[in-house]
């Protein structure tokens, strides 16, 4: 297919011992039947998300890379610009601004840059984008027992 | 004519005309009755015979007596048929003679009786004076003849009935000469079991076909055969010919026959009771004013001309004018003249004069006048598009013929509407000589020219349609070629389309695609099942609506939006889901190509693209922001970046998902492994534009394509760019208040009148949906003309909205889709009209009340 070599190619990148980010994307995992899903484990680097790990599900679209990735968050997540279906808005792969040479490390990162800093003023939702606002500790506070109740468990190390 | 003169030989010789036969008549004796009177003195007697009025003869006369004794011997020849005229005259020295008393003989019952020998057979016959009276009698004896009376029925006048039979063995002996020439020419007759069914059809039919079929040309035989059919055909017109061919029978072979025609086709005039005639399959009818028509079932058109079957490979077309002329396939000429009698035979003498030249001149005939047919080699445009043909009329003038869907034009097929030239001025035309040459006509000054009256290109501000004013105020003029197009290769007759509003997709699907592509071109005529409408145009345009936004929903899956911010359709690559989808597509094809050859619209529309690929225009990347911004953006990204060194990784393939599936395509050979660099990526991007455009909707789109050049020639559209094939296609979207009211119409309102008023106050204060509603109300559609309002079209043509009052206040509104009419009832405040309206609009689907 014609995306898989694209993939294929920056799969290995992002696998390689040589990747930035070997720490904060892990257990990449892809279906040999479907180049087209991926599956992977963000572990942030920040409180309050510093606490767990979250799985996420990454889906190229056939006509990549003319057509931007998605992502997805699998594991549910306390977080502004994350909505409660996991749902995440990602400038870098919103259609204005998506290049056929933007790379999928690019979107992981500024995905992880996105968790570990929110954007409260682009948010997807209101209610915690105000919350992170105004009352910070509060904030800190529900997301860290949302995190401890749902996310992921960190890998060892 | 040797083998005709031969046929005709045979036939005579076959013809066993009524013998004649010798007999001896005695004529003995008579006694007269005192027939001078009283006192006039005994006459002086003697017999006259004549047999069939011929070889009179006569005894000796006898003195003053009223017992003359003749005993006198006659040997007369006679047919079986014959009668013997016996007149007794009195001679007379001063006067001429007179007739005391006379006799016919009928030989025929005497001959039957006797079985058909006679033997001294002594006969009193009674004698008959001029006054009916009896004159006395006469004694003969009858001898001789001796014939075969089994050869010679009864009754006959004449031997009339016998003749007939006879000829019938002939005639269908010459038939079947004819049908053996058709089998040398390895044809058979369609209609003649049709014929042999009625069996009064049967001579007549097969002749009539013969001659339609071959005409005169093929052989001398048939030659003749179709002269009898054509004078029997004359003959029978007239009944009153019917005696004249009686003088005749005597005299030919020929004749006779035609009087058997005669015979034949009369009686078939009784048998049927009411005056039928047909010609193969014409038909003559008369009209409410007793006026001859006739009606030729071949093509269900009707004519005042008598039809005469046209010779074999001749063809009747109307050109665009809608004048008749003649195609003659075998010359590849066409006349205005209608070939004739005295043509054919012209045509036969020359097959004639063909057939007398040897063999080697024969062989020259093939090389010699070859038709001067145009080499394509030579031809700057290349060939014609596949089911096209350039043909030369009459006034030698080109013409481009379209086999696949029976249109015409004068237009050259491959630079029509081929618009990088600026339209002419108002009244020119642009025309092409036989040699291909362009030239000017300037119907203004009536004046021609090869100067080009353009000059150069325009350069002109852009108008409302993105295109250039100069270009936009044309496109009356190009709607105009197109509609002249139309016009020109309308069908006579309608086309009857029956469908029910349950079911509206499925059965206009059904009647649609059982109907010949080239009968959707004649007028429509729309019913819907348990409706009493009469359709002049409204419930056709209410068809058109309906059926487009049935089988444009994106619900069937044959058409998708374009994209989530654009509404414009375009094929479902995923309509294959369906298994019967490119029979749908073909008929969104030919429903599509109806809207536009009859002027009506439909519901939604498509993307610019569609109409650009209707149009074959090349698509370009600019093309795709339209409908898939995201790939426009990306592929604009390759075109403006320097993609080495990026990782891109792009090969000359694409991928494309389809129902889940998702399916490599090289963009061209070996394309997997052809990597995309910055020195190929111009001929990728084009690649993959035009991949873009055509993935998964290929065959679909040809299916459309196919559907649509049925009616209509896609030739015809090249005119248009794909923004006026919109406007042609949807009409205006917007409904100008003020544009309506000024191209409004009253009758029995005035424009100041106060419900008149109160409308225009209402139509300001709804919004543009319910206007929408209210204009679909009236009008059927809720589409507007390209024009506007001013250009309302009705069933009669140009039909302004027409606000008419009509009944009491009391009643609904009511419309008349088919004149753009709205009956208002004169109501008494404003608030009731509002609320009137806005039931009859809300209430009332399609055809309303009407």
């Amino acid at each position: 297919m014609a995306a898989t070599r694209r993939l294929q190619k920056e799969l290995g990148d992002l696998k390689s011992p040589n990747s930035v980010l070997k720490k904060s994307f892990r257990d990449i995992c892809v279906d040999e039947s479907n180049i087209l899903l991926w599956h992977g484990l963000i572990v942030p680097e920040n409180p309050p998300y510093n606490k767990g790990a979250f799985k996420i599900e990454i889906t190229f679209p056939a006509e990549y890379p003319f057509k931007p990735p998605k992502v997805i968050f699998k594991t549910k997540i306390y977080h502004p610009n994350i909505d409660e279906k996991g749902q995440v808005c990602l400038p870098i792969i919103n259609a204005e601004n998506w290049k056929p040479a933007t790379k999928t490390d690019q979107v992981v990162s500024s995905l992880i840059a996105l968790i570990n800093d929110p954007e409260p003023e682009h948010p997807l939702r209101a209610d915690l984008a105000e919350e992170y606002t105004k009352d910070r500790k509060k904030f800190m506070k529900n997301a860290e027992e949302h995190t401890k109740k749902f996310s992921e468990k960190r890998p060892a190390d | 004519m040797g083998e005709a003169a031969g046929a005709a030989t045979a036939a005579s010789g076959a013809l066993p005309s009524p013998q004649l036969s010798q007999l001896n008549l005695t004529i003995s004796a008579a006694k007269l009755n005192t027939a001078g009177g009283l006192f006039s003195s005994k006459p002086d007697p003697y017999l006259e015979l004549s047999v069939d009025g011929h070889s009179s003869r006569k005894t000796e006369v006898c003195r003053k007596t009223l017992a003359p004794k003749w005993d006198e011997q006659f040997t007369i020849l006679a047919t079986p048929y014959s009668k013997i005229d016996l007149k007794v005259m009195s001679s007379n020295s001063i006067r001429t003679d007179t007739v005391i008393g006379q006799a016919v003989l009928d030989l025929h019952p005497l001959l039957e009786k006797e079985n058909g020998k006679f033997k001294d057979l002594t006969k009193t016959i009674e004698l008959k004076s001029e006054g009916k009276g009896k004159a006395g009698d006469l004694t003969i004896t009858l001898n001789g003849m001796d014939v075969n009376m089994r050869q010679y029925p009864k009754e006959g006048r004449n031997g009339k009935h016998f003749l007939k039979k006879s000829l019938v063995a002939q005639t269908n002996y010459s038939i079947c000469k004819c049908i053996g020439c058709h089998c040398v020419y390895d044809t058979t007759p369609p209609f003649l079991e049709t014929f042999l069914r009625d069996k009064n059809f049967y001579i007549f039919g097969v002749a009539a076909y013969i001659l339609g079929t071959t005409g005169l040309a093929e052989s001398p035989a048939v030659k003749t055969h179709v002269t009898f059919c054509l004078l029997s055909y004359q003959t029978f017109r007239n009944v009153r010919c019917i005696k004249e061919a009686d003088v005749c029978i005597r005299h030919t072979w020929t004749t006779a026959m035609l009087l058997w025609w005669v015979f034949q086709l009369s009686s078939y005039i009784k048998l049927k009771k009411h005056r039928i005639m047909r010609l193969a399959l014409w038909e003559m009818r008369t009209d409410q004013h007793g006026r001859a028509y006739y009606v030729d079932h071949n093509t269900r058109t009707t004519t005042w001309e008598r039809p005469q079957p046209l010779p074999r490979g001749w063809e009747r077309r109307t050109d665009t004018r809608g004048r008749v002329y003649y195609v003659d396939h075998n010359t590849r000429t066409t006349t205005w003249q209608r070939p004739n009698t005295e043509s054919l035979n012209n045509y036969a003498n020359w097959q004639e004069w063909r057939g007398n030249r040897t063999l080697e001149q024969f062989g020259q005939r093939f090389l010699y006048p070859q038709q001067p047919a145009p080499t394509q080699e030579n031809d700057p445009l290349g060939p014609l598009p596949e089911g096209w043909e350039k043909r030369v009329d009459g006034n030698n003038r080109v013409y481009f013929v379209n086999h696949r869907n029976r249109t015409t034009q004068w237009e050259d097929p491959r630079t029509q509407g081929i618009m990088q030239e600026d339209p002419l001025p108002e009244g020119w035309e642009m025309r092409y000589t036989a040699d291909g040459v362009r030239y000017f006509v300037d119907h203004n000054t009536r004046t021609t020219t090869f100067q080009d009256p353009r000059g150069g290109p325009q350069k002109g501000p852009k108008g409302a349609y993105g295109v250039p004013i100069q270009y936009e105020r044309s496109f009356r003029w190009k709607l105009g070629q197109f509609r002249y197009l139309c016009h020109s290769n309308a069908l006579p007759g309608h086309v009857k389309i029956t469908v029910s509003r349950d079911n509206l997709f499925e059965d206009s699907f059904a009647q649609i695609m059982r109907l010949q592509p080239f009968d959707l071109r004649r007028r429509l005529y729309i019913i819907f099942k348990g409706e009493e409408g009469l359709d002049y145009g409204g419930l056709a345009r209410e068809w058109f609506f309906h059926v487009s936004h049935d089988v444009l929903n994106p619900m069937y899956c044959l058409f998708e939006y374009a994209s989530n911010s654009n509404y414009s359709l375009q094929i479902n690559p995923a309509s294959s889901i369906n298994p019967d989808h490119l029979q749908y597509f073909k008929f969104i094809g030919r429903f599509i190509a109806m809207a536009l050859y009859h002027g009506k619209f439909i519901d939604s529309g498509f993307t610019l693209p569609f109409y650009k690929r209707m149009l074959s225009k090349k698509l370009t990347i600019k093309d795709l922001e339209t409908i898939d911004s995201e790939f426009y953006q990306s592929l604009l990204w390759v075109k403006e970046n320097n993609i080495e060194d990026c990782g891109l990784e792009l090969f000359f393939c694409a991928d494309f998902e389809i129902l889940g599936k998702v399916e490599q395509h090289d963009l061209k050979p070996g394309g997997s492994d052809i990597k995309v660099t910055e020195e190929n990526k111009e001929e990728y991007l084009n690649l993959m534009t035009n991949w873009r455009f055509t993935r998964g909707v290929e065959d679909q789109t040809k299916a459309f394509l196919d559907g649509f050049n049925e009616v209509v020639p896609l030739q015809w559209l090249q005119y248009f760019d794909e923004r006026e094939l919109e406007l042609m296609l949807c009409g205006m979207q917007e409904i100008d208040v003020d544009d309506w009211e000024r191209s409004t119409i009253y009758r029995h309102y005035q424009r100041n009148s106060k419900q008149v008023v109160w409308f225009w106050k209402m139509v300001r204060e709804i919004d543009n949906e319910k206007r929408t509603r209210l204009l679909q109300f009236v009008t059927g559609t809720c589409r507007l003309p390209v024009g506007g309002f001013a250009e309302l079209m009705g069933s009669n043509g140009p039909q302004r909205f027409c606000i008419e009052k009509v009944g009491k206040e009391t009643w609904l509104p009511r419309s008349h889709t088919c004149f753009n009419r709205l009956d208002l009832p004169p109501y008494r405040s404003y608030e009731q009209l509002v609320e009137k309206l806005n039931y009859a609009i809300e209430e009332t689907e399609g055809f309303g009340q009407e």
